[in-house]
């Protein structure tokens, strides 16, 4: 007998927004840097769309992150990607 | 004959009079300076003090409208509180929907605290939060600090 919970579709929840600040200043040199787990149905235009609001800047997220994403259309869930001047 | 001796008598009287009173005793040298412990503050290490859930925060950063309870279109605010010193910290916030712990979203922010503080992570769901059980878990330097429950009810 099957759990009907087991058949059930996992929620999507790539199309979360998210952000932070502090009363805390940034370490030096590291202006508010952030970081950002993937999560299952993300794209780093749908992080840069999270993070910054604007898809378009997925090439800052790229860029920032080019020694663990070669290519740009393959990220993992798990992964973590540094957001830069955010 | 008497009075030739006596003027110069009393002159000499008053001279030594004023002499014995004009040769006062030296001052005594002042205190040697006894050395004071000062107080040097030991900082305080860093540390998260409390998390706090809720829709809405001040300008200071605090939750203005604490809640565990949310509908689907809310913003969700953690607001973390922290003391000490560090020249970074880095505080995580991992959210995650239902018993299997699916991830929502983890962000991280370094900060570099010189003293109370107040940082906040937020998450929103355009489409709308499916309704069920969450939970923020909050780490400082990769140590979880607090983890904290609320539901999302239709």
């Amino acid at each position: 007998m099957n759990n009907p919970d087991e058949n059930k579709k996992e929620p999507d929840f790539s199309d979360v927004t998210s952000g932070s600040s502090s009363t805390a200043p940034a370490p030096a040199g590291a202006a508010g840097t952030r970081t950002y787990t993937v999560v299952a149905g993300d794209s780093l235009s749908k992080i840069a769309k999270k993070m910054y609001g604007d898809a378009n800047r997925w090439k800052e997220i790229w860029e920032a992150n080019k020694d663990k994403v070669m290519n740009p259309d393959l990220i993992y869930p798990g992964q973590e990607l540094k957001i830069p001047g955010a | 004959m008497r009075n030739r001796f006596a003027l110069p008598a009393l002159v000499l009287l008053a001279a030594v009079s004023l002499g014995a009173c004009a040769k006062k005793e030296p001052p005594p040298p002042p205190p040697t300076p006894i050395p004071v412990a000062t107080a040097v503050p030991t900082p305080v290490p860093f540390k998260v003090t409390t998390v706090d859930l809720g829709r809405s925060i001040g300008d200071d950063k605090k939750v203005k409208d604490a809640a565990t309870t949310f509908g689907p279109k809310d913003t969700i605010y953690a607001v973390v509180s922290t003391e000490g010193v560090a020249p970074k910290a880095t505080l995580k916030a991992r959210w995650t929907y239902g018993a299997k712990g699916t991830l929502v979203n983890e962000e991280s922010r370094d900060i570099a605290p010189t003293g109370p503080a107040v940082t906040e992570f937020h998450v929103a769901k355009a489409s709308g939060w499916p309704a069920g059980k969450y939970k923020v878990e909050v780490s400082a330097d990769g140590t979880v600090a607090a983890t904290k429950e609320f539901e999302v009810k239709k």
